[in-house]
């Protein structure tokens, strides 16, 4: 800011700073609207349709504990697998790190139904891998098992990038202390580093999360569509939409409080995970 | 001009766009195919479109019912369902009466699209001359419901799944060589009726009708019968 009077300075900064926030509250304003509408549009609908009647179903019932059970048992296994290969990523350096690097994340690029495609000719009856696992007797389109598959290849990135950053931001040094007090490299890394890297880890798990949860083009590609089996929310949302709209806005309206009380909760932890720190 | 059509229409019907197209220059025809009950729930949302093209009366008389058609519709062509199997047919499946036999694989359209109900009718059918298990016994081997009879038919078309029903006009020649056909006895068989009708909210009623009569006429007759329709 150049100016030459004290006074002069000082109201045109506040102008300046008025025209930017003024910018500012519409740019919000409309961000929030956009989002908001949508969503109040469900829940209206949702009340004056008495379509909240459908959420009591069924199809409904067993499409959310489906989406339960595929998302826990996909985050197990993404934070299981991918937390030491996320410390591997920030920590190492090896030949082909860069390569790798980029492989993890081509499935947040890829469009979903490329995805189901993908997984569909890896592990399909005929599929590259699936004909050996047919001679096995082990098939796994059409079970719970394809379902997982394909929301741990969609999601499991936004966990990986997420933590690696997080590691890579836990200083060198802190760890090396703690393995000079005499604590192993394991317990270095399971005392120290993951605690300090935690709303990393936990940020990541969040939107990896969201995204196994809204998983559905690889879904009903690879996967399949039945009632219980293979039939997730987002599936069930679509199937509904061919012979009951009430109740694919009821099943919307579902997945949408989950989604909330998971964020929520996210939120809540990542506030209790800093007062610890502090 | 925006036509909404039945997912058995792909074929037939993008190459009367084509035609369309040349004949009205400037003109560009815009498709939707779906299953019939989904352009239903679409169209009762709101959605534009010039021309309703369903598989299956009942689509139709509820589109006309909620007041979306200008006109009375017409029908314009049959299709008769058939089982289709992967090429190989590895669950060995040569009649109707096999698809009960406990392990086979059977994938089916989603309930609401008429392909899948159609289905559900002719078992209703077989039940009479295969004994009162027989349907259950059908349903009880299917492993999926899909979005619509395209991605039912791509399903046998990769050999995932043993079995489907599909109209006679999905053995494309994109699916020909991967699918074969096990035809369904006449006389339990359905036959598919596709009306057709110009929509009330139509911008381009004129064109609309000129549709109608390409889809109709002896030329779109012929394309229709190419792509394993039967004239109406």
């Amino acid at each position: 800011m150049k100016g030459k009077g004290g006074k002069g300075i000082s109201s045109r900064v506040l102008r300046g700073d008025r025209i930017a926030s003024g910018v500012g509250v519409v740019a919000l304003s409309l961000v929030a609207g956009f989002i908001s509408l949508p969503i109040l549009s469900l829940l209206l609908w949702t009340v004056s349709e008495d379509s909240w009647r459908a959420m009591a179903t069924p199809v409904a019932r067993e499409a959310l504990l489906l989406s339960v059970k595929t998302t826990s048992i996909s985050m197990f296994f993404i934070i299981l697998i991918g937390t030491p290969a996320a410390y591997v990523l920030a920590r190492a350096s090896f030949p082909g790190k860069r390569v790798v690097d980029s492989l993890v994340d081509i499935p947040a690029v890829l469009p979903p139904s490329a995805a189901g495609i993908a997984l569909l000719l890896t592990f399909g009856r005929f599929g590259l891998l699936g004909e050996h696992l047919e001679a096995f007797g082990l098939t796994v389109s059409f079970t719970t098992t394809a379902v997982v598959l394909a929301e741990i290849f969609v999601a499991s990135h936004f966990y990986v990038r997420q933590a690696t950053v997080g590691f890579s931001q836990v200083r060198r040094d802190v760890e090396e202390a703690a393995m000079v007090d005499g604590a192993g490299r394991f317990s270095a890394f399971s005392r120290v580093t993951v605690p300090l890297a935690f709303p990393a880890l936990l940020a990541g798990a969040v939107m990896a999360w969201a995204r196994a949860l809204g998983e559905f083009g690889g879904t009903i590609i690879f996967a399949g569509n039945f009632r219980g089996i293979t039939q997730t929310v987002p599936l069930a949302i679509y199937t509904q939409l061919q012979s009951n709209f009430d109740a694919a806005v009821a099943l919307s309206v579902m997945v949408l409080g989950f989604a909330f009380t998971v964020i929520l909760s996210a939120r809540y932890l990542l506030r209790k995970a800093a007062e610890l720190e502090v | 001009m925006t036509v909404f059509a039945a997912a058995s229409l792909t074929d037939a019907f993008g190459e009367l766009a084509a035609i369309f197209e040349e004949r009205n220059p400037g003109v560009e025809v815009h498709q939707s195919f779906e299953s019939s009950a989904t352009l239903l729930t679409q169209l009762r949302q709101g959605a534009r479109a010039d021309v309703f093209a369903s598989a299956a009366e009942d689509e139709m008389n509820a589109a006309e019912d909620d007041g979306l058609v200008a006109d009375e519709p017409e029908v314009f062509v049959t299709n008769r369902e058939v089982v289709m199997v992967p090429d190989g047919n590895p669950a060995d499946i040569r009649r109707l009466r096999d698809l009960a036999r406990p392990g086979v694989k059977l994938v089916l359209a989603a309930e609401g699209v008429p392909a899948a109900d159609y289905a559900v009718e002719i078992l209703d059918n077989a039940n009479a001359r295969y004994g009162s298990g027989y349907k259950r016994q059908v349903l009880s081997n299917v492993v999926s419901r899909e979005a619509d009879v395209r991605a039912s038919v791509n399903r046998v078309a990769l050999g995932d799944a043993d079995a489907t029903f599909a109209y006679a006009s999905d053995h494309t020649p994109d699916t020909r060589e991967r699918v074969e056909i096990i035809e369904i006895p006449e006389a339990l068989n359905i036959v598919a009726t596709y009306p057709i009708a110009v929509l009330k909210d139509a911008d381009r009623q004129e064109l609309a009708r000129q549709w109608l009569e390409l889809v109709t006429g002896q030329e779109g007759q012929r394309t229709l019968e190419k792509w394993g329709f039967e004239p109406a």
